[in-house]
């Protein structure tokens, strides 16, 4: 939309007597290539297109969206959202932009997938494919894809915001499934990065593709751990999601407004041990939850959530933080258009501490080692957990012992977190995607390795 | 342009372009609903959404992409792209369909007084709902989740041979999410109402409903760990069903991804378990005339019968590859690709009521609630999850239990299931199942 466009909705929603307005356009185009059964079972570009459109009241949120750019029916739709409080117009001036732009643009480093033909993704796929099966005859399917999106977005809004910004993530995913006497089990991989074709360039898909491998074989014979409660030691990385859901939900503002968190009021009190420090950071390069700006136009930061186990801030985006009076941190995230921001986190992990994968082994009798987890869910407002091991081991007398499968680990997120009472020094970093009220959006989370005193882990 | 003329002008492009062979789907759909939070409307929605999508075969090869923008430019754009992955993907061995005559069947999915529901009615309805959630129980701590709306779409199925099928279907919904307390103990209960009746929608009824199932849970204790009987609710035995559906597809099967590979004719699953698709019965949310590859649809396929399992659900592609009829349940948004579905998964009543299935067992877990599905794998079968419910011992409720743990197989689960209720929850969902009995089934505590 051109300028003189975007100031007649933004004014005719003045008139309707909003206290903000936003216009947010958006044009992805994103391809896809998917192998399965060793054939290229799919290959897709495509473009995706739309605005929305948010009027603020107080903080009373209206939104519209819409894939027709007709300037008449976007006006239309600003009317019908002020109908829908029976707000009358008013004439008050005419609205402009001051003219400043922000704009953001690909770095140097970005190999525009636009450029690139399907058939270079081919190769990656097929390697993928043969490296996997070569594992065992007993790797009976393998199934790969890698896709990228590049967004071209501009936020403008009545308070004289103009911000453009031209996105690209790509991500490459990988499952592996074992069989033997009926039984099955599969193993996933799914790297992903705030980066261009040159991910897949600089992608190690061999080894990838032969840990996969490994552990679907390794895993399919793997019996089950007696479930009880029990000390946990939770690997590295994707391990992370596990904060992600249990405590990083309930720090959202979105959450926090509604009093649907446990972590209501707690601000500036200990609610870890002081071994643990958290931040949620949009800033990191290259990471797949970063960006330039948030989706209301905000240059992203990094924010301390825990520090030395006291609780420092909230996730805010503009009405979460109009309604608990915690500064905005630049979190207000939605999927596409198709969806009004709300509070949600980018790159949340927890820092490195100071403990030996060793040391927490050392500490436990009789407990899991959860090396690698599968996904997870939260319900915010009671904070009950739930989430699957896809990769265990049994620890016995200070040591790994036999693998496990099955196990789930459930617990309430702001009764486990008293309970984290070693920190490692191994921090990694994972790529994940993460769906709430605002839709799925590219995150990471992670960690260095935990130990957890006590939690129920689910098995037979 | 509309919907019909987007999809006209795609298959003339088609044509222009020499296609061999391709097919679309278009839909366009509309939306508004609110959120209530304590009396005040505090979110507004409304949206316009609308696409479609192309599958071209090119030489037997196909091609994928679709358009949100409904220009001649970008529709032209979306065929040239669909046409430039058949470079790179591998042969398919389909035959698209041509015209067929559909059965004449009224779904009763489109009711007309649902188009005059405007923002006042559901700012009325919304209001008394939140008011009626905080006034349903004296326990009530919070209302986070009071939501009502409608949305009204048209969807198009259009091919190359002359496939051309318009579809126009409405729905309404109600509901809220409340947070109820007791000492140190906090639960969630929800209850949403959709559906096209919305004389259904009293937000009294449903306050009190949403109430029951938090406040059931509430003094919630964990059990000790071991084997027990449990009786999947009606509410989420639909749930477990889902999460499981895709063994049962022929593509899985084909693609090593389903268990039920060369079980044809074998007993998978308790005498008493049958599974059907039933794809003609009005006013289910599934329920179709043609699926999304053109193919008629028919009102029972019967997948699972008396434990023995008859039939896997075919596409074009997984048809042809076991060279068999197409059973019309192919499926495929605009922005997809052909997959696999049931339409409507219906498991038949069984003879028992429900208070009988609690009562077969000196003890018991009736399980109302799961917690994620993160745990349940579809292609290993496993079953890993945190439930919660309430503990019967003798047939009567003994207390709630919660921090426990359900962990057993899907493919388990079908031999040990003991007894089926005869009654389904009341949710519009496209999954009925009735409450199930299982035996011995490991609970971690």
């Amino acid at each position: 939309m051109n300028q003189s466009n975007i100031e007649t909705l933004i004014d005719a929603g003045k008139k309707r007597k909003a206290d903000f307005v936003e216009i947010y356009e958006e044009e992805s185009r994103n391809s896809s290539i998917s192998l399965r059964d060793q054939k290229i079972e799919q290959s897709l570009a495509a473009t995706d297109y739309g605005i929305g459109i948010r009027l603020v009241y107080g903080t009373d949120v209206l939104y519209a969206y819409t894939s027709n750019d007709d300037q008449q029916h976007l006006l239309s739709l600003i009317h019908l959202l002020a109908d829908s409080r029976g707000e009358a117009a008013n004439n008050s001036g005419t609205f402009a932009l001051p003219g400043d732009v922000s704009k953001y643009s690909f770095s140097k480093n970005i190999h525009d997938p636009r450029k690139v033909p399907p058939f270079r993704r081919l190769e990656l796929l097929q390697t993928a494919d043969h490296i996997a099966r070569k594992v065992s005859s007993k790797i009976i399917q393998v199934g790969v894809s890698a896709s990228d999106i590049v967004t071209n977005i501009l936020i403008a809004n009545s308070e004289g915001l103009w911000v453009e910004d031209l996105r690209v993530r790509s991500r490459f995913f990988l499952s592996v499934t074992a069989e033997n006497k009926g039984e099955r089990f599969v193993a996933s991989e799914s790297p992903g990065a705030l980066k261009g074709f040159e991910f897949f360039e600089g992608l190690a898909v061999e080894d990838i593709a032969r840990k996969a491998g490994e552990r679907a074989l390794f895993m399919l014979d793997a019996g089950y751990i007696e479930g009880k409660k029990m000390p946990v030691v939770m690997g590295n990385g994707f391990g992370g999601v596990i904060f992600h859901e249990a405590c990083g939900h309930p720090l959202e503002t979105e959450a926090i407004r509604k009093k649907s968190s446990p972590f209501v009021g707690k601000l500036g009190e200990s609610i870890a041990q002081s071994c643990l420090t958290a931040y949620d950071d949009g800033t990191i390069e290259e990471q797949y939850g970063s960006l330039k700006v948030d989706d209301e136009g905000m240059p992203t930061q990094k924010t301390l959530l825990i520090e030395n186990g006291i609780l420092k801030a909230y996730l805010a985006d503009r009405i979460g933080s109009m309604e608990t009076g915690s500064p905005r941190t630049a979190s207000g995230r939605r999927e596409s258009y198709q969806y009004a921001p709300v509070s949600r986190m980018r790159n949340t992990y927890i820092e490195a501490g100071k403990d030996s994968l060793d040391e927490m082994f050392a500490s436990v009798d009789f407990g899991l080692y959860a090396k690698r987890m599968g996904g997870g869910s939260v319900n915010p407002a009671t904070g009950e957990f739930n989430f699957a091991v896809e990769e265990g081991y049994v620890i016995r007398n200070g040591k790994i012992s036999e693998p496990v499968r099955g196990a789930t680990l459930i617990g309430k997120g702001h009764e486990i977190l008293p309970k984290i009472s070693m920190v490692g020094k191994d921090l990694e970093l994972a790529a994940g995607t993460c769906g709430a009220s605002s839709g799925s959006i590219p995150v990471t989370v992670g960690q260095p390795s935990l130990k957890v005193d006590e939690i129920l882990v689910g098995g037979r | 342009m509309d919907l019909e003329q987007a999809a006209g002008f795609v298959l003339e492009e088609g044509k222009r372009y020499g296609i061999d062979s391709f097919d679309l789907i278009a839909t366009d759909s509309e939306d508004i609903g609110i959120e209530v939070f304590k009396g005040r409307i505090v979110s507004t929605e409304t949206s316009r959404s609308r696409g479609v999508g192309i599958r071209v075969l090119n030489n037997s090869r196909p091609g994928y992409s679709y358009s949100e923008r409904f220009s001649k430019e970008a529709l032209s754009q979306m065929v040239r792209d669909a046409m430039d992955q058949t470079e790179i993907t591998d042969p398919l061995d389909m035959e698209l369909p041509g015209p067929k005559q559909l059965a004449e069947v009224d779904l009763k999915h489109y009711n007309p007084a649902l188009e005059k529901l405007d923002f006042a009615w559901m700012r009325e309805l919304g209001l008394a709902l939140d008011h009626a959630s905080w006034e349903s129980d004296k326990r009530v701590e919070n209302v986070p989740h009071v939501g009502v709306g409608k949305s009204s779409s048209q969807s198009l199925i259009a091919n190359s041979k002359g496939v051309f099928v318009k579809k126009e279907s409405n729905v309404a919904y109600l509901g809220t999410g409340l947070v109820v307390a007791e000492g140190d103990t906090k639960k969630m209960g929800s209850y949403y109402r959709s559906g096209r009746d919305i004389s259904q929608f009293d937000p009294s009824y449903i306050a009190k409903e949403a109430a029951h199932r938090g406040t059931e849970l509430l003094g919630a204790k964990p059990l000790p760990s071991g084997v027990y009987t449990i009786v999947l609710g009606n509410r989420i035995s639909p749930q477990i069903f889902g999460m499981f559906s895709s063994p049962y597809f022929a593509d899985a099967v084909q693609k090593g991804s389903s268990r039920l590979v060369g079980k044809l004719g074998n007993e998978v699953a308790s005498p008493i378990l049958s599974i059907y698709c039933e794809a003609h019965t009005p006013d289910y949310p599934g329920s179709r005339l043609v699926d999304a590859e053109g193919i008629p649809t028919t009102a029972r396929t019967k997948v699972l019968e008396n434990g023995i399992l008859r039939s896997y659900l075919y596409n074009l592609e997984s048809a042809k590859k076991d060279n068999v009829l197409p059973t019309g349940h192919g499926v495929r948004s605009y922005s997809g690709r052909a997959g696999t579905s049931f339409s409507n998964m219906i498991v038949p009543f069984g003879t028992k009521t429900k208070e009988e299935l609690l009562s077969s067992d000196s003890h018991c877990i009736f399980v109302t609630k799961l917690e994620g599905g993160a745990g349940c794998s579809a292609v290993s079968g496993e079953i890993s999850i945190g439930i919660q419910g309430i503990y019967y011992k003798n047939g009567k409720p003994e207390h709630a239990v919660d921090r426990i743990t359900m962990n057993t197989n899907y493919f388990d689960l079908l031999h040990k299931i003991q007894g089926i209720s005869n009654e389904y929850s009341d949710s519009y969902s496209s999954i009925k199942v009735p409450d199930i009995l299982i035996s011995e089934i490991h609970v971690a505590g």
